[in-house]
Parts: C-alpha cells; structure tokens; sequence
C-alpha cells in the first residue's frame, strides 16, 4: 500500500501539484489578513479546515484507476445531471438554487458537474473514431453540455453555466474540428452582440465574410451564412427596441454596471477603488483600508484578488497570474503529452475550466466584464469550490500519468 | 476503452499556449492601468471612501444695537440628515422616520429633493426637532442606516423689538439658491445664507467658517472612529455685528405705528446713525425660521398692505410740502429770493386756464416768506417758483441727494426720481408740459417721487449743512454721502430760521412734534402729499439741536392725512426719547 502511494507519487507531475500549492497558501494568506475583524470562526479557520476534505478528495480521485473514470463517466454525468436537479426540490437559498443542504454541510452539485461533463465530452470524442472535420459530428457533443448548462443557468448561476460551456470548444479542437466550424457556431452570438454598435458590426461583417470566403465549401452555403449573419444582427436592435425600458436596463447593467451606481455597480467600483489604490507593492498585508472598513462585497471569495490587489500591489497579482498561466499552460503541455485520447480530452478540458473560472473572475473584479460570482481556483474561500478544485487537480495529475505502454 | 491515440499536431499544442498567453497578458494589461496608470485616481477615490466629512456649522455672528442689546441670537436645534449612498431603502426609512417623529413623508420626500447633491454630502430632511423626536428615533437607529441628526443653529429674536426689514431674515442653501450663488463654494445645501436685510448686506462676516470632522466609516456607514491622519478643522463662528439702532427706540416707535402704514426714521445727523427704522406694517422677525404655518404666509402674502415691502428703502412717495426747502434754496442761490416778498393768499390761483388751490380753501391771507413755510402756503410758492427754471430746481434736487440711491447698507434701494427738462420732454413731448410743471415741483407733487430714506438724508443734509455721513445701520459702515451739497451759508441760515418757524411760530404746522425739552431746539416741515391712492399721505420731517446732537426724524403715514396732525406727533414721540435727559445719560 505504502510502496503504491510513494510509487503513485513518484509518478505525478510535480510541477502540475506545486503551482496549486502556492496558490492555496495564497489564498489562506490572504483570508488571514481579512480574518482580523471577523468574530468566531474565521474564514482563515474554515477553509484550513476545508483543506482536509479537499485533500482527501485529490487523493480519492489520484487512486481511481484510469479504465474506471473512464468507464464509469456516463454513469457519473446521469448522476450529477440528477444533483444539480436535487436544489430545485428544496428550498432557495438567497432565491437561488444551487445548494443540497445536508444538515451538517451543503453541497453546490454544478461544482462538480463541470468536470463531470468535461469527462463525459471526453469519451464520447474519443470513443468514436469520429470524423470531426464534419460540422453535422459537433452536434452531439454540444447537447450534451448544453443539457447541464440550461439547468445550471435556470438556478440561475449565470457563471458557472458560462464555465461548464467552455470547454467543449478547445476540446472540439484538440480532436481536430475545423477552427471554422467552431467559428460558425459563434458566429451568430457576435453578430447579435456587435449589432448594437455601428463600427464593430461593420468590422464584423467583414471578418465574416472574409472567413467564409475563404472557408466555405460551396458559394451558395457560404452566401446562406453570411446573410443569416446579418439578418440575426439587423433584428438584435428590432427585438432590443420592442423590450421594456426596464427589461432593458437590466440587460445593459449586465454589461455596464456603473448604469446601477447603487448594486452591481458598487461592487465593480468598490472592487476597482480598492485594487488601484494599491498601487504597484500595496498597502500592506493586513492595511487594506476598502478591505478592512467592508467597502469590499465577497472579499473572501469572489472579490479576493482585489483584496490582494490592495494589499499586495500589483507585483502580487502578477505573480498569481503568471502561476495560473504557467499552471494551466502546464496542464496543456501534459494533454499533449498524453498516449491516449480521453485522457488528452479531460486534460485540455479542464484547463479550459480553470483557465475560464481564472478570466472570468479576475476580469469581474477589475471592471472588464460584468459581475458573475465565480470565485478564483485554489484562492478564493469556499469548501465545494476548493474540493472541486482539488478533485480536478486530482483528475490531471492522475490522467496525466504516463501508462506503461 | 482508452485505445484511441492522442497524437495531436504541435501546432494545437503552440495554439493553446498563444491563447492562454493572450488571455493572461489581456488580465495583466488591465491591472497595469489600474494599479500603475491609475494609482493616483483611485489611491484619492480609496480615501474619500472610507472617509465621511461630516461638516459642521458655524453659528452666524449675532446682530446687536447700539447698546449691546442682542436682537438676533443663535439656538440650537436638531435637524434630521440622510446621506443617500448609506440609505437602504429610501421609503422604507422615511415612513420609519414617520412613525418615530410624526413628520410627514411627503415632506422628508420634498427635502430630499430640494438638498440633494450627491451620493455621499447629507441630505437636510427636516429641521426643528425636539428632544424627544430624537430619542425616538435614537431607538430605532439601527433600522435607520444614513440617517443622522446633528445639531444646527437657527437664527432667535429674543430683543422686544421687530425690526424684520432692516434684520432681513435668512434661507436654507437649496439647488435653485445654489445655482445662482457666485461663490457657492463656500455653501452647502441647507446652509443659512443671508436673504434680506443686514443679514444679506453683511453676510460675509455674519456668516462665519464651516468645520469638519472626518469619521471613519465602512460600507454599511457605521462609524469606525476619528481618521487618524486627518485632523478635522473647528468651526468659526461669525463675526457679531453691532448696529446703530437704538433698541428702545425702535420699539416704541413700532408700538406708535402699530396699525398705521408708514415709515419712520430716526438718525443721528451728524454721523449718519439709524437709531430707528420702522416701515409699518411690518411681520415677524422669524416669519422665514422653523416651520411657518402656511395660514400666516398666506396672511402676509394675500395683505393689501404689503408687510413685506420696507417702505423706506423700496416704497416710492410723493414728497409733498417737504420738499418745498429746495425751491428755496434754488432761488436763494440764484439771488431771486426776495426775503420781504409777500402776498396776499385767497386759497386760490389761476395760472394760465387752470386754477390751482391752497391747501387751506379759505386763504392764509397776508403771507410773507416766513409764514409761507411755517404755514405751508401753497399760493406763495406758486408764485415764487415761477422765478426757476425746471432744471434749476431738479439740480438741488440732486445735490440734496434725490434721484439717486442713498447707499444705505441694505439690498433693496430705490432712486426715485427728479424731473428734468430732458425727462419731462421725453415723458410728455416737448409741447405736451408746460410751465405749470413747476408750480407742482414747488409743493413736491407731479413727476418727482422719493424714497423715505432719501428724505430722511436731505433732512440730515439740511441739519448739518452738508456735512453730514451717509445713513447706515452696520456701525463701521462710515462712509460719505453721495451728494456734495454746497450751498451760501447765507441759504443754510435761511432754510434753518424758516424751518425753525414751522415749530415755533404761532400758526407753525409742525408744533406738535414738539416734546418742549429745554435746551432742544426744533426745525422742521409738514408735508400733505396727494397721491392717487386715496386719503393724503402725511409727512413730518425735522431735526432737533441740543448741544451737539443733531437728531432728524422721517415720519410718513400712508393716507394719514395732514402731516402736522398725524406725522408730527410721531417724531415727538423720537425726540422725547432721544433727548430726555436722562435717556442722553443712559445712551453715553
């Protein structure tokens, strides 16, 4: 037993643990210095503890032996589509539901739906020889995420729904679709984005039909496309135009908080007030001002790289992001590493989750995109987050391993 | 089931890497602008945040008479503020105010609208609250967040006297007054700011210097303590303004006018002092402090008889009689006064188709100069005038201060106005006047109108040869009058002996402002000015000499009738009180 752990040991990337690790400490770093004006347990306190389980779970997940998670992911993806169904039963928390409250603890199920999916995307792209420069091929693989993401989406958890979508693209392209296709499945989104302002639909079009010029395989298909393009990007403003002023403003704050001074957009400014204050070495640890007198919303979770960013400057966030970039980039060398197809699949899958959990986060905090509540991997304040995270660790290190061959 | 291979073109490999590159580089870019590029801004944004400047007010300075006695003093109230950026829920708080203190909502909601500036500078919500409002609501405050009360200075009159139109009266700094400041730097919504009166000529020093304390405070506007680094700044009260007004005087003199319309204005001519300013009907002091029943507004504002109105400064009157000393000075000057020339009065005169009448309809009979004033023939002066020429007469107007304002230390002046040439000829054509013109100068009827104050200065002028100060209520306001009257001493002497005449002569109209003090000695004029409003109004102007106080007095009641009836009486009442023996004792 012994002989196999250190064996199992000797046998991981330890690059891959190591960068983890740091920004667990980090992390916990962190949550100490918000942990001064906080009475009982801590945050520091709770998510030391968190650790245990979050250890276990990497262990737990390092042991399955390859052939298993492998054989058993459709299982897992019924069972987790079934979790994230379980809260809707219950009661809402907060008019959410997300959470399966177990007395002594609540479990968040779309944590681990996220992997889950990437695990099930993987053998199902890898189990048939497909034939993925076919566009009619990317269909079944799209509902198989988008079934978990509309559930997700309707507790609602508009981040976490936006993560689990992710990796279905960089995952289509690793087994070889056509950068085109996938361009022509996000096409429309932009063109309906891009319609609300003159130059960038302009610009837009022209890329558009730059792309399916070169591109397409047949006149008539490609002249289909582009005008289908079009049309969606001359209705967006039609449809936009025949909402509610309120319906409206809700959407625009969405992507412009500082429309809403007083809610989201507080949160942004206060984020950003205490970020740029700190300057390029920060405040000091512990001397956060907009920490400590509670300007910051969610500091120990979602807004945590802003406590980070006024404490510890810019050199801090510089450093946490090129570990992420390194980390994640990491993951991506040992994907292509790998001898076998699910394995490379789960790999790229799940560096695209941390890499959109990562982006997503860190660009809420600093004002580039809307607020989206997702927490910052191995650094934000949370025990389903941290266990989820651990278990994906767990996942890459393990599938990581090269098999005897 | 894990045969299938991997084997992936490193191209995917290198694709990946520029993609996770760009993304990072896209994060780290940002961070760059705001923690480097943009420290400055936030740096200053991170310490308005957490600092609350809670401004304090600078009680005004207190406004004093002559003797010291304060007329308008300072108290403390509470009033109710809201920092809209600590509000939760907006109606929810109000109706919770509401609830504690009785106030309406519709008026908390009013207030808010009227003082709001911004997310973080206090809203005024309501003032004057008691005692007990606040601890009702110090019960609730943890349902209050952002509402705060603080103590606040409202203006008190605790003298005996009213005094409204030279006091003026204060406002509250709203958006509208704002706007319109020139240095609204210095002011905040819900600040005291001069209106009207002293208080608005002398609000620069009246008006004192706010302080600040900063408060410490976190998201939820609970105070976390003193900011250390920063030391807040204590307020300044204003400066203490100390008037010429002579507080007993005024009030006996607002107690003679009580139910009257009119004025009276009592100076010292030597220096120009306001000892009284009384315009009847006048309205409370803090008429425009705390909460004003809408009942008396609508009373002031709906009266005929304009108590808003300060008469002396604003209110435009025929002169009448009064003004009959500057024909005479004019001819005096000219050499065209001819001090044996006499007539006989019928109480009539025809003058070219018209026929013009004396006030007493059954004649004064033989009339020389001396009588003529001192009985105020009309018929005299009709003839005599004749001698002057329109301009000759509007010059002495002018160098006795008529047609122009005077320059008292209030807002609201008038300059009346004194027929010229070029005036009548614009007004009525160059044919449309005619000689005619003049006789109604003579008795100060026609085109000439006057300010009290006005009169009350040519009074003065006429006192003192000359040499008076310009009238003024602020003690340091020492100034020269506008005017450089230089008449022949010979004409002072005249104008001095006849105007003695209408006090002391046997048919003098002024007798009865005499308080036969000894050693006083009177001059004076009655005026029985018509006007299209009805009854005459009636005039009283003079001056009294003991030793080297020279004491005027302005007396007009609207509509009152003769002035030597009516008016005179009144400035006895002044004289008495100025000349008393013991009352000069009291006064040095």
């Amino acid at each position: 037993m012994i002989l196999a752990v250190t064996k199992r040991f000797r046998e991981i990337s330890s690059s891959v643990l190591v960068l983890p690790i740091i920004l667990t400490f980090l992390g916990l770093l962190t949550l100490k210095s918000i942990a001064q004006h906080q009475d009982g347990m801590t945050s520091f306190e709770k998510q030391f503890t968190y650790l245990i389980p979050a250890i276990l779970g990497l262990f737990t997940v390092l042991f399955i032996p390859k052939n298993a998670i492998h054989k058993y992911s459709y299982i897992a993806y019924g069972a987790i589509l079934i979790g994230i169904t379980i809260p809707y039963f219950g009661e809402s928390t907060a008019g959410t539901y997300r959470w399966i409250d177990l007395g002594v603890l609540s479990i968040q199920p779309s944590e681990y739906a996220k992997w889950i999916t990437i695990l099930v995307l993987a053998r199902y792209l890898s189990d048939h020889k497909l034939e993925v420069r076919n566009f009619t091929v990317v269909i079944i693989p799209i509902i198989l995420v988008l079934i978990p993401t509309a559930i997700i989406l309707k507790q609602p958890d508009l981040g976490t729904a936006a993560v689990l979508l992710t990796p279905v693209f960089p995952m289509l392209y690793w087994v070889g679709a056509r950068p085109y296709h996938l361009f022509l499945l996000i096409a429309p989104i932009l063109s309906i984005v891009t319609a609300f302002h003159m130059a960038s639909f302009v610009i837009w079009v022209i890329i558009v039909a730059t792309v399916l010029y070169l591109n397409s395989s047949t006149i008539s298909r490609g002249i289909t496309t582009f005008f289908t393009n079009i049309f969606l990007g001359l209705f967006a403003p039609l449809i936009w135009n025949s909402l509610h002023a309120y319906q409206q403003k809700r959407i625009l704050t969405l992507f412009n908080p500082e429309l809403d001074p007083l809610g989201a957009a507080y949160q942004i400014i206060q984020s950003q007030t205490a970020i740029g204050s700190g300057g390029l070495l920060g405040k000091g640890w512990g001397l956060g001002t907009q920490t400590h007198l509670k300007f910051l919303p969610v500091q120990e979770s979602d807004f945590i790289l802003s406590v980070i960013g006024e404490e510890l400057g810019f050199i801090a966030v510089l450093f946490i992001l090129i570990l992420f970039a390194a980390f994640i980039s990491r993951i991506v060398f040992k994907a292509f590493e790998c001898t076998d197809r699910f394995s490379g699949l789960a790999l790229v899958g799940i560096a695209s989750v941390f890499l959109a959990h990562v982006f997503v986060n860190t660009a809420m905090t600093i004002g580039l995109i809307p607020v989206k509540g997702l927490p910052l991997p191995f650094v934000s304040y949370g025990g389903s987050f941290l266990l989820s995270c651990y278990m994906m660790l767990g996942i890459v290190l393990n599938l990581s391993i090269k098999s005897p061959t | 089931m894990l045969k299938t291979d991997n084997q992936i073109p490193k191209s995917r490999l290198y694709a990946s890497y520029a993609v996770i590159s760009l993304i990072i580089m896209v994060l780290i870019v940002r961070f760059f602008q705001i923690q480097i590029l943009k420290y400055e801004t936030f740096s200053k944004k991170s310490d308005i945040n957490r600092i609350r400047a809670i401004s304090l007010s600078a009680p005004r300075g207190l406004i004093l008479d002559r003797n010291g006695t304060i007329l308008v003093d300072n108290y403390p109230t509470f009033i109710l503020n809201a920092i809209p950026g600590e509000i939760l829920n907006k109606n929810e708080s109000f109706m919770r105010i509401s609830e504690c203190t009785g106030l309406d909502v519709s008026l908390l909601l009013d207030n808010y609208q009227k003082y709001y500036r911004t997310r973080f500078v206090p809203v005024r919500l309501a003032k004057d609250l008691t005692l007990s409002q606040i601890s009702v609501l110090e019960e609730h405050r943890l349902d209050l967040t952002g509402i705060h009360y603080d103590q606040f200075p409202e203006r008190v009159f605790p003298s005996k006297i009213r005094g409204s139109h030279f006091l003026g009266y204060v406002k509250e700094v709203n958006r509208d007054i704002y706007e319109k400041l020139d240095n609204n730097q210095l002011y905040e919504f819900g600040d005291l700011i001069g209106w009207q009166g002293v208080e608005k000529i002398y609000e620069n020093e009246l008006k004192g210097q706010k302080g600040v304390k900063y408060l410490e405070v976190n998201a939820f506007g609970q105070v976390m303590g003193n900011v250390a680094e920063r030391m807040g700044e204590r307020p300044i009260p204003g400066n203490n303004i100390h008037l010429t007004i002579d507080s007993g005087l005024q009030g006996l003199l607002e107690q003679s006018m009580q139910g009257k319309r009119g004025v009276v204005i009592v100076s010292d001519a030597n220096n120009g002092d306001i000892l009284a300013y009384i315009s009847a009907p006048d309205y409370p002091p803090d008429l425009f402090t705390g909460i004003t029943h809408d009942e008396d507004w609508n009373d002031i504002l709906t009266n005929p008889d304009r108590p808003l109105m300060d008469r002396n400064s604003g209110g435009l009157y025929p002169p009448g009689s009064i003004l009959k000393m500057i024909t005479l000075l004019a001819l005096a000057e000219k050499g065209n006064l001819n001090t044996n020339f006499s007539i006989i009065c019928t109480g009539e005169y025809a003058f070219g188709d018209r026929v013009f009448r004396c006030w007493n309809e059954y004649g004064h009979g033989n009339v020389d100069l001396r009588r003529a004033l001192s009985e105020s023939c009309n018929i005299y002066f009709y003839k005599i005038v004749q001698a002057l020429k329109i301009d000759e007469w509007a010059e002495v107007a002018k160098e006795l201060g008529f047609g122009e304002k005077v320059g008292i230390d209030l807002p609201t002046e008038q300059k009346g106005n004194v027929p010229t040439k070029e005036y009548m000829n614009k007004r009525y054509g160059r044919y449309g006047w005619s000689k005619g013109a003049m006789l109604n100068l003579a008795l100060g009827q026609g085109d000439v109108v006057v300010t009290p104050i006005q009169i009350a200065q040519y009074v003065n002028i006429l006192a003192t040869r000359g040499i008076t100060q310009k009238l003024h209520f602020g003690t340091n306001h020492i100034q020269n009058i506008n005017v450089t009257p230089h008449f022949k001493a010979s004409s002072w002497e005249l104008i001095d002996r006849l105007m003695k005449g209408v006090i002391y002569d046997a048919g003098g109209t002024g007798k009865s402002a005499d308080p036969k003090i000894e050693g006083l000695v009177l001059a004076g004029k009655t005026g029985t000015a018509q006007n299209p409003h009805g009854e005459d109004h009636a005039w009283f102007v003079g001056y009294g000499k003991k030793g080297e106080q020279v004491i005027s007095a302005t007396v007009l009641i609207e509509n009152g009738g003769h002035g030597g009836q009516f008016a005179a009486p009144i400035a006895r009442v002044a004289f008495n009180y100025v000349f008393q023996p013991s009352q000069i004792v009291e006064n040095q």
